[in-house]
This record gives C-alpha cells, sequence and structure tokens, in this order.
C-alpha cells in the first residue's frame, strides 16, 4: 500500500477545526426534525427554536465515539468490506435520473438500468460493493421505489448494498429488509450489513427526511456516511477553505447526532464539494478545486479517527470522450491517492450527477483497476526485487525467456482489459474508441452474468414483506 | 437632472444596493420624474450587465447583485409611481416564481429570478416546498403573466404538473404562462404536461418568456 498523501499541514488542518468550532458554536445550525433538536437539548446544548449551539468539548467528545473502522457485512462473506484504516470501496454513481447512451442521446433511467448497474458491479473485479439510487427508477411509483432498488440489488449480486435515506419510515423498510435477509435485528446490530447517505443541507442545516432516516439507521446500528456537498461560490462562500471549514461543521454535528443517539455508530466523513460555475451557476465537479475538497476531507476524517467518503470518477462531461476522461481519472485518483475509504460515483456518473452512462461504467471500472494496481505500489521482496534474474540475463540480453518473468508478470503488470493497447493496423480494423469499446464489453458482461441465487426460502420471506409494504404504501 | 440617471445607473452596474436606495430615495426628494429614473438609470444599468454577462466579460454574482441593487430601487420609486398613477413604461411583464412542493433546491431558481430581473421583468419569488395553491394565489395576487416552477427532483417533478391541473380545477388555466425548469426536467415533460414553456438555462428562459408573451 501506498502511504497516504496530505495536501494540508497540520496547523492547517487544525485551523480548519477550529474555524469550524465557530461557525457551530457561534452560527449554529438548524434541524428541522423535532427528534434531533431533542437530543441536543438532552445532551444540555443551548437551543433556539430549531437552531442548534455547539461546544467544541460536546463535538470533540462525540466524534471521538465513532468507530476508526467498521465491517459492513455482505450475504457473500467474501465480500465483506472493512471500512476506514488503508481501505479503499470502489462502488457505483448515485442518484442520477439520466441515462445518456453511447451516441449521445439522453433519455430517462428505469429499473431495469438500477439492475443492469448492480449486476455490472457484481461482475466487476474492481469494484467492491453494488451501491444504492444506481439509477432512479423512474418507471416505478415513488412511494415504493425503495422496495424495489433494494429487492434488486439482493437479487443482482450478493456484495453490499445501499439503504434509503428518504425519510424515516424508509430506512425502516431498508432495515427490515436487510434483518430479513441476515437473520434479524439484533444481528445486524452486532454486525452492520447496511450503509446508507445522508447529506445536509447547505449550507448549516439538516432536514426532516435525512435526519429521519439517520436517526432510523442510527437506532439500528447500521452505518450512514454523513456528507455534505457544498457548491463553493453559491450555497458557499468563494473561498475554499472557508467552504471546508462550512463542510466540515456540517459534517461534524451530524456524527455527533449519530453518536449521541446510539454511541459508537458506524460513521464515515464524507464530502462532495466543489463549485458552482461562476458563468453558469451548474455544479462542476471534473475541477481541480473538487480534488482539493476532495484530498482535504481523506486528510480531516484521519484527523478525527473516522473513515471518509469522497471523490469518483467524477465529470461534468456529457458522453465518455476525452474530457470524461481526464476530469474523472483526476478526482478519482485524488481520492485514491489521499486515502479517502468509501468512493461513492466511483463508476458511471456524466454531467455532475445528472447522468449514468454504460460506456462511462466500463472506463470508470478500468480506471478503478487501474488505481487499485497503482496503489499496491512496489513489492520489495527478493521477487521484486530480482537480483538473480538480472545477475543470470547480464549485459545485452532479454528477459523475455526467464521463468522468472513467466511467474512475475502477473503479479508485477496489470492486464489492461478495455485500454487498446495493439499496433496501429489492428486497431485500424475496426478504429473502435473508448466509447465503442466499452459498449461492447458492458453488453458482453451482461450477457453472461449469473447472479448468484438467493436462498429460496428467504427470497420467499421477502416478497412477502414487499407485497405486504406495497399494498400499505400504494 | 441627467446626471442622478447616470450615478443611478452605475450604482446598478456596480451591484450596490446600498447606494442605488439612497439615490432612489434622492429622486423622491428632489421629486424628480421616477418613471424616468427607473427607465434611463436602473434598467439602464442592469441591461448593460446582462449584456456584458451574456459576453462572459462578467459573472453571475454581478448579475445577481445588479439585480438586487435594482430591486432595492424599484422597492422605493414604484409605490410613488403608483401614487401618480403615471405608467411605469414598457415593464416586461410579471413572474411568479418558486420551487414547488417537497423540493428545497434552490440555486437555479434564484439565478433564473435574476436573470428575469436583469431582463426587465418583475419577479415574485416564493422560495422552496411551494403548494400548487400558493403559486396560484400569489399570482391572482400581482396580476402575473409567468408562472415559474423549478423541479430538482424526479420525485418532485410532478409539482409542476399539479400546478397545471390546478389552475385548470379552477378555471384559471388560460389566465398564466406555466414555465417549468429544473435539472431532471425537459422539453419532453413540459409538453406531457402542457406547460407553456421549458428552458434548459436562465438564459433561455428569459428568451423563450420574450417570444411566448409576444404571441
Ligand atoms: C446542490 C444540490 C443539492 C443541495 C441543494 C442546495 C440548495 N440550496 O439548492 C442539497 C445538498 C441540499 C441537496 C439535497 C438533496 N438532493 Co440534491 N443536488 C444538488 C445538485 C448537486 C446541484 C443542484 C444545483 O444547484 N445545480 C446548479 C443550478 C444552477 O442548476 P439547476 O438547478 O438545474 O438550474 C438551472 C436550470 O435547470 C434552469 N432552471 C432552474 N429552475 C428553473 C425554473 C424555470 C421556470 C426555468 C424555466 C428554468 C429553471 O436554470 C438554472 C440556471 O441555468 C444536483 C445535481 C445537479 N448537478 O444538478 C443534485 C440532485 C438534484 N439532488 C439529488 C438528490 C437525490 C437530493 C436529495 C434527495 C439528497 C441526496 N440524497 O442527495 C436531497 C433532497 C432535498 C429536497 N427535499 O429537495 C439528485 C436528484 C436525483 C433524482 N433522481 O431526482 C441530484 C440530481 C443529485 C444526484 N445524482 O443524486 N441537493
Amino acid at each position: 500500500m501506498l502511504p497516504k498523501y496530505n495536501i494540508l499541514t497540520e496547523e492547517q488542518v487544525q485551523m480548519i477545526h477550529d474555524e469550524s468550532i465557530k461557525i457551530l458554536s457561534e452560527v449554529g445550525m438548524e434541524f428541522e426534525y423535532e427528534p434531533a433538536v431533542e437530543v441536543f437539548k438532552k445532551e444540555g446544548l443551548k437551543v433556539e427554536g430549531r437552531r442548534v449551539y455547539f461546544t467544541k468539548d460536546f463535538i470533540e467528545a462525540k466524534v471521538k465515539l465513532a468507530p476508526s473502522q467498521f465491517t459492513l457485512h455482505a450475504r457473500n462473506p467474501e465480500h465483506n468490506l472493512v471500512c476506514g484504516g488503508d481501505n479503499i470501496i470502489y462502488m457505483p454513481g448515485y442518484g442520477a435520473p439520466f441515462i445518456h447512451e453511447a451516441d449521445g442521446t439522453r433519455r430517462k433511467t428505469t429499473l431495469q438500468d438500477y439492475e443492469n448497474f448492480a449486476k455490472l458491479a457484481g461482475a466487476s473485479k474492481n469494484l467492491h460493493m453494488t451501491g444504492g439510487t444506481m439509477a432512479e427508477p423512474q418507471d416505478i411509483a415513488d412511494e415504493i421505489r425503495h422496495l424495489k432498488m433494494l429487492y434488486t440489488s439482493i437479487k443482482s449480486s450478493d456484495k453490499c448494498f445501499m439503504g434509503s435515506a428518504e425519510g424515516r419510515e424508509r430506512a425502516e423498510d431498508s432495515i427490515e429488509i436487510a434483518s430479513i435477509l441476515f437473520g434479524g435485528k439484533d444481528v445486524i446490530k452486532e454486525k452492520p450489513v447496511l450503509i446508507s447517505l445522508i447529506n445536509s443541507l447547505t449550507p448549516l442545516k439538516y432536514d426532516e427526511r435525512m435526519l429521519g432516516a439517520l436517526m432510523a439507521y442510527a437506532e439500528a446500528g447500521q452505518a450512514v456516511v454523513i456528507a455534505s456537498l457544498v457548491m463553493a461560490g453559491s450555497t458557499g462562500p468563494a473561498a475554499m477553505a472557508g467552504t471546508l471549514a462550512l463542510q466540515n461543521a456540517e459534517v461534524l454535528a451530524g456524527i455527533s447526532l449519530a453518536e449521541s443517539i446510539n454511541p459508537g455508530t458506524p460513521v464515515v466523513y464524507g464530502s462532495t464539494s466543489a463549485l458552482s460555475d461562476m458563468h453558469s451557476g451548474s455544479l462542476s465537479i471534473g475541477s481541480p478545486e473538487c480534488a482539493l475538497f476532495i484530498s482535504a476531507s481523506a486528510q480531516l476524517a484521519r484527523f478525527y479517527g473516522v473513515p471518509s467518503r469522497s471523490g469518483g470518477g467524477l465529470n461534468d462531461s456529457k458522453i465518455v470522450d476525452a474530457q470524461a476522461g481526464y476530469e474523472s481519472m483526476m478526482t478519482l485518483m485524488a481520492a485514491s491517492v489521499t486515502g479517502i475509504n468509501f468512493v461513492l460515483h466511483t463508476a458511471g456518473i456524466l454531467q455532475y450527477f445528472m447522468a449514468m452512462s454504460y460506456e462511462k461504467f466500463i472506463m470508470d471500472d478500468e480506471m478503478a483497476g487501474m488505481l487499485l494496481h497503482y496503489l499496491k505500489g512496489y513489492h520489495f521482496d527478493e521477487d521484486g526485487l530480482a537480483y538473480d534474474v538480472i545477475a543470470k540475463v547480464g549485459p545485452g540480453g532479454h528477459f523475455l525467456t526467464q521463468k522468472h518473468t513467466r511467474k512475475n508478470h502477473r503479479r508485477e503488470f496489470r492486464i489492461a482489459e478495455l485500454s487498446d493497447r495493439n499496433a496501429y493496423d489492428t486497431w485500424a480494423k475496426e478504429k473502435l474508441d473508448t466509447n465503442q469499446r466499452a459498449r461492447r464489453k458492458w453488453q458482453e458482461i451482461l450477457a453472461n452474468y449469473v447472479p448468484p441465487a438467493v436462498d429460496a426460502a428467504l427470497d420467499q420471506k421477502l416478497q412477502e414483506f414487499i407485497a405486504k409494504r406495497t399494498q400499505e404504501l400504494m | 437632472m441627467s446626471a442622478i440617471f447616470e450615478e443611478l445607473k452605475q450604482a446598478v452596474i456596480d451591484g450596490d444596493e446600498d447606494i442605488t436606495a439612497e439615490l432612489s430615495q434622492k429622486v423622491l426628494d428632489e421629486g424628480i420624474n421616477p418613471v424616468d429614473a427607473v427607465q434611463q438609470g436602473l434598467i439602464k444599468g442592469i441591461e448593460i450587465v446582462g449584456e456584458a454577462w451574456k459576453a462572459g466579460e462578467v459573472f453571475l454574482p454581478d448579475v445577481m447583485m445588479s439585480a438586487e441593487a435594482m430591486k432595492a430601487g424599484l422597492a422605493l420609486l414604484e409605490p410613488e409611481i403608483a401614487k401618480l398613477g403615471i405608467s411605469e413604461g414598457e415593464a416586461k411583464g410579471k413572474i411568479v416564481l418558486g420551487t414547488v412542493a417537497g423540493d428545497i433546491h434552490d440555486i437555479g431558481k434564484n439565478i433564473t429570478g435574476a436573470m428575469f430581473t436583469a431582463a426587465g421583468y418583475k419577479v415574485f419569488d416564493l422560495g422552496t416546498d411551494i403548494k400548487p395553491e400558493a403559486f396560484i394565489a400569489k399570482a391572482q395576487e400581482v396580476g402575473a403573466d409567468i408562472i415559474g416552477a423549478s423541479a430538482l427532483l424526479t420525485t418532485t417533478m410532478v409539482g409542476q404538473k399539479q400546478i397545471i391541473e390546478y389552475l385548470k380545477e379552477n378555471g384559471l388555466r388560460d389566465k398564466f404562462k406555466v414555465f417549468v425548469g429544473g435539472g431532471p426536467t425537459s422539453q419532453a415533460w413540459a409538453d406531457e404536461i402542457g406547460a407553456d414553456g421549458w428552458a434548459e438555462t436562465a438564459d433561455d428562459a428569459v428568451q423563450l418568456a420574450g417570444r411566448v408573451l409576444a404571441k
């Protein structure tokens, strides 16, 4: 593993922390959910209406209660994930309402898209889990989308998946479904299986739905990513350090709530802060500013001793082109080398979170594979230093016929899966660019993928629960 | 007298709310024609900023602050214009703007509002999480030409449809043009729900309003 790269000095980290505490204690934050306000009141904090004023001691004591790492359990224990430490978890994009096709046309997302991305993530060597709203299933009634998405995640792969963050009720449904699958609420309370994305309402607020979900998950001992997305220049100041302090304040407040409800709740420090383009106002995520926020977030999370979430294959492009590639590599690499643990949006995102693309998914999967290899760094053992074979070949020879080469190259080198390393004429037979090659590839993967079966009795129970809830909700 | 118009114009260009308000007060105190102050001062200033934004010479914060400055001036001058019973001149139109129920995304709506202000429209911004009946109540109160509804979530877009349904149910459909916008919306969606206009950007929305209201 490569050492993690820090972009801030220790003094700068301390300054951001102090600024955040100043924001939290002097400006305070608003919580649009009475039960959350009650929790803070009980903790003895100053509350005016829905505005809560924090203290340095409170924040620091609560953040200490959060585990520095935790295991997220999968249906197949081989896919259990440790979140925190040196580990990195890659997964698909989240929340997009559109699919951009290979030719640049755009259409609405459906449940079939959700299933396809779950399968592609299930089949991937580089993506560690499937994720949450990989594509918003707009062909399904809003009331029951969360049920369909969870069931589809379970049926499509045996890797870890995410729960719904859309309010307390949907969080409780997610917990119920997970406990059917894993053998009861007490089992999953001991061994968390769900992780969900809780967002602040920047600047300095949390809304009712997010707080309801946060509280339900914290009570059930499930993991939550507590994230802030500040758009510097519009929902935050046009100042990088100030935006970081604002984001940090919001995340700290969220973590303190989770730890007040259930000390030891597994939390992840989350950031997707970026900037508003100052001409159009649109969010820009494929930017150096975003890479700076990603990098500093990894470092702040380390400072607090909690796992981090940020980054991904982030970009503002509309199609798989050079821009999609260079922007995504910058943000995915920033996340990877600075030590982000949980990389939501690793694969598939186009146009500042507005779209998913199958071709982009495959390109990002390749980048994830490249980065996983990069992160392993060098092997400094005997085979890695290879003195014997260097001596054996001596001046002027070559290594292609050496046993050492045959034995070691697979460990030392990564085999490219999407990149074209052919000579010109071979390539020129079809002249396929990345976009076209990726299109072929995902179609092939989907055609060949066999989802790991779910135990029939469990499946029956899941279906019964979903049918019952569907009736209640529709 | 034209000196103060020039100063008003400059104050709007500078996006300076305080000076714009001060100068507008001076217009009132000195009995200067408020319509001329609006036309030759405030509007001239905002037009220049709007053009400069299109040309990429100034940025969003410049336009938005100029729009705020202009509003501060109008807040003082308009009551006087109304009192005198004279016409304000060719105000382009009135638009009631808001983000639909269940949705709190407001940056795109705010930008849209500023661009309409900059183009000489009167904008009534209701804020976020707005129910259909609140849009319509405000539109009736101010005699709006356009109702503009922003939605950023696929789950709240239905709020835009509900506005149109509500208008129909109350026999008001032909009273207002309904514009919809926001990330997940599209021309296809606007057609499906029978909206009068959809635009992908705030700038396009203003152009569209010009075309629709000219009809
Ligand atoms: C910033 C942001 C937030 C901020 C909002 C802060 C604020 N004060 O507005 C926060 C963090 C609070 C937030 C919360 C949520 N968000 Co949000 N958010 C965004 C984000 C990243 C940017 C939105 C934005 O401001 N864009 C910049 C502006 C300038 O663009 P715009 O709004 O589209 O406006 C332009 C045009 O559309 C047009 N326009 C806008 N309004 C109007 C109106 C009219 C009449 C016209 C003609 C034109 C017009 O003009 C504008 C300027 O050109 C988008 C993704 C994206 N890139 O858009 C997600 C996004 C919209 N959010 C999303 C989601 C899911 C949520 C949450 C549910 C939580 C979550 N899990 O992230 C909550 C919902 C809260 C709620 N109840 O509304 C999803 C929606 C997915 C879907 N399937 O519907 C998106 C797409 C992100 C994603 N991929 O997950 N969000």
